[in-house]
């Protein structure tokens, strides 16, 4: 486990910033502001701020703002970014529609 | 925006056939089988879609499938990214308010 | 479930260079990828890429693409396009969408070579239609012939922003500035230069305050930052654009290894999270390998050759080719691979200070801050003794792995040697016949022919020449500086086209004889209002 996960940490107090509205998840419309919050409400690691705020989890999977949201929250921690865990990987890689998983055959033949 | 004729290096452009298809009920052409975003962006439309939330105008930004701010309801289908999904004659385009046609949302009561 | 010897994802130049050596040693190879054309980058890229002759150096890089396909075609190997690798797992099975149906294959060995994907930077008004990618305007302009937009901004000096930028002046759109946070250029100055001598401005040290517009990008306004990158008030500056274009940097696409359960590691001088590996690309779980830019932000160049290791390496692992096999060509690869690694721009040496150049000439700043070489530095890389007749003037300033001036000259008179990042030097002993095959080869657009000798009033000067419309002979127009100033009345002299120049024409115009060492681009003089 990485040391950020000592909840005892002391971070300080969230203190609002002029580009809190910046739109970082521009899936889900997370902003910057909400993630930094975020952070003071306990999430301190990728996969938490993912399940808590949804950044991350929306048409793109996180193609465009993983690294940015990684970044946001290592900074409000003041750790350096590749001491985060990043977020898990996971099937399916890209967006799949549910259909398509459902009519999956497991010992289909491929006849190409 | 503007097509390239002839360009320096890569010559003179090739194309499919030129094709009509619709933009929110608006006939408009493009050439079969180029991305669907490429024959907007043609046409001068550059916004796609208005986001969930905001309603902000989002348009092309990866143009390779990947960020899916293109997306737009096509033929019925929502969450269709235009940056890859190639044109076919006849096609129906709608600009996307959150998960549905902006048409229709405009007719019902905000 | 159906098996293979060995499975690829990915059908960019790491996946197919990989395909092509497996499958000549005899394996049954099939290459999944989620788009719809092969060649990952390589299609997108219209300009002559460095190295030398072994690594592909003078040829543009979608005619790469196609020799790899058409290779690997010939070969057997199976490029299924539109398959999306959704999965793979720690026994080496992988998932694939293809259509709207799911597949499962097992390989005996898998080289995934995925790639990377465009960082982002936000910043005020980022969402609004109009921001793009640097890959967005490239696949725009390259794959299906449209301009991405009429006035551009770049954001992002490394060698992606300062190619996309040059790509995008071919393609007839305006690039109103290229700006970059850090204090220097990122990527090749003659990158850098071939935008700069079209009036292109660098704005280094400072970053985009904010974009706004009605519905889509209609003004940016960037702002000065100080070592911090913190903005400095009152400086702004405003542009009227309608795009902005975003090359800040690559992320490897490593998700895939992760999964498989793969040692991963974060190194920000590998551009994020990659698998760990060894230097032939063996990850951590025997027969699975990563080759390319998901092994770490590099080059084409690079990659091919990486693949070209894995495919080897599979092979060994596999039982198709001998150890003995193996370590041979390994030895011959890892020598090309290492001759691409060096020079100013190699991994080893980013962060490091670099002052001079490896023949100890001083290196110059403002081509590292404005894009251009000054006339003092000009001075300083200029053989000393004047040459008479015409001659190349080689304005290559920087120790980059790069060598087809020297093949390209029949009287050899372009002298680089052994070690291709040696600064190219004029052997003033042999005679120029002044046919432009150096001015036509150099990737870098950095070499010109100059006859001081011409009249006693006049100077010839011969230069590459990319852009539609070609210049006429006679036309009469403004020649201009390293920075796109315009400097004096020139003529064109003439235009030369040959298949042997790969659409690099070389226009050759009349200046004044005292702006012979200042002239190096032509402008044409618009007839209409």
């Amino acid at each position: 486990m990485h040391s950020i996960n000592d909840r005892n940490k002391e971070i300080g107090k969230f203190i609002p910033a002029a580009d809190d509205d910046l739109i970082i998840c521009r899936c889900e419309e997370i902003t910057k502001g909400e993630i930094r919050k975020a952070v003071h409400d306990g999430m301190f690691t990728v996969t938490e701020m993912r399940r808590y705020l949804r950044c991350g989890m929306g048409l793109c999977q996180g193609q465009t703002c993983a690294k940015l949201t990684k970044n946001i929250i290592a900074r409000e921690l003041n750790v350096s970014p590749s001491t985060l865990e990043p977020a898990t990987s996971r099937s399916p890689m890209r967006p799949i529609e549910m259909k398509i998983l459902g009519k999956e055959e497991v010992n289909k033949n491929e006849r190409d | 925006m503007e097509r390239i004729t002839e360009h320096p290096i890569l010559g003179e452009t090739k194309k499919g056939r030129e094709i009509s298809f619709l933009f929110d009920g608006k006939p408009l052409k493009g050439y079969e089988g180029e991305p669907i975003a490429v024959a907007l962006r043609a046409a001068g439309v550059m916004t796609h879609r208005y986001t969930q939330k905001r309603h902000e105008p989002r348009g092309v930004f990866c143009a390779i499938g990947r960020c899916t701010d293109c997306v737009m309801i096509v033929d019925g289908v929502p969450n269709t990214r235009t940056c890859i999904t190639p044109l076919v004659e006849g096609m129906k385009v709608q600009t996307q308010d959150g998960v549905v046609a902006k048409e229709e949302k405009g007719e019902r009561s905000k | 479930m159906k098996r293979y010897d060995l499975i690829i994802v990915g059908a960019g130049p790491a996946g197919l260079s990989a395909a092509i050596e497996a499958a000549k040693k005899g394996l049954h190879v099939v290459v999944f990828d989620e788009n719809l054309r092969p060649g990952g980058q390589l299609f997108k890229q219209i300009h002559k890429f460095f190295g030398s002759k072994e690594h592909q150096a003078k040829v543009r890089g979608f005619n790469i693409g196609k020799k790899l396909l058409a290779e690997a075609t010939q070969l057997g190997v199976e490029v299924q396009l539109n398959a999306t690798v959704t999965g793979m797992y720690l026994d080496k099975e992988v998932i694939v969408k293809k259509g709207d149906e799911i597949f499962h294959f097992k390989g005996d060995a898998i080289i995934v070579a995925t790639g990377a994907s465009e960082n982002s930077v936000p910043f005020k008004g980022w969402t609004l239609p109009g921001v793009i990618g640097a890959g967005a305007a490239q696949t725009m302009m390259n794959l299906h012939g449209i301009k991405p937009g009429k006035k551009i901004l770049m954001l992002g000096s490394g060698n992606v922003g300062l190619v996309v930028s040059f790509q995008l002046l071919q393609a007839g759109c305006d690039v109103v500035a290229i700006v970059d946070a850090a204090p220097h250029i990122g990527g090749y100055g003659v990158h850098a230069a071939k935008v700069a001598r079209c009036g292109v401005p660098f704005y280094l040290s400072h970053t985009i305050q904010s974009v706004s517009g009605d519905e889509k990008v209609e003004k940016v306004v960037i702002g000065a930052v100080d070592s911090s990158f913190t903005l400095i008030p009152e400086t702004e500056k405003t542009f009227t654009v309608d795009t902005i274009c975003v090359a800040v940097g690559l992320s490897p696409m490593s998700q895939l290894f992760k999964m498989a359960g793969c040692k991963m590691d974060d190194n920000p001088k590998k551009g994020g999270q990659v698998p760990v590996c060894n230097e032939w690309g063996e990850t951590s779980i025997k027969g699975i390998f990563a080759a390319g830019d998901v092994a770490g932000i590099e080059e084409a160049s690079s990659a091919m050759i990486e693949g070209k290791m894995a495919g080897v390496c599979a092979s060994e692992y596999l039982g198709y080719c001998s150890s003995a096999e193996q370590a041979k060509d390994l030895e011959n690869m890892a020598k090309d691979l290492d001759s691409l690694r060096q020079g100013m721009f190699a991994i080893k040496n980013r962060g490091k200070k670099i002052e001079t150049t490896m023949e100890g000439i001083p290196i110059s700043t403002n081509l590292l801050k404005k894009g251009f070489l000054s006339d003092a530095d000009i001075k300083r890389f200029s053989p000393t003794k004047k040459i008479a007749g015409v001659h190349p003037v080689i304005e290559c300033t920087q120790n980059i792995p790069c060598n087809p001036c020297q093949d390209a000259c029949v009287r050899h008179c372009i002298k680089i040697g052994k070690d291709i990042t040696a600064l190219p030097v004029v052997d003033t002993t042999k005679t120029c016949m002044g046919c432009g095959l150096c001015v036509a080869a150099c990737s870098g657009q950095a070499i010109f022919l100059v006859n001081e000798d011409f009249s006693s009033d006049y100077a010839l000067i011969t230069l590459p020449y990319e852009f539609l419309p070609l210049p006429q002979k006679g036309e009469k127009g403004k020649a201009t500086t390293r920075s796109g100033e315009i400097l004096c009345d020139a003529e064109v002299i003439s235009v030369k086209t040959s298949k042997a120049y790969d659409h690099t024409a070389l226009l050759t115009m009349k200046v004044p004889l005292a702006m012979s060492e200042k002239a190096r681009f032509f402008k044409k003089v618009k007839s209409y209002a």
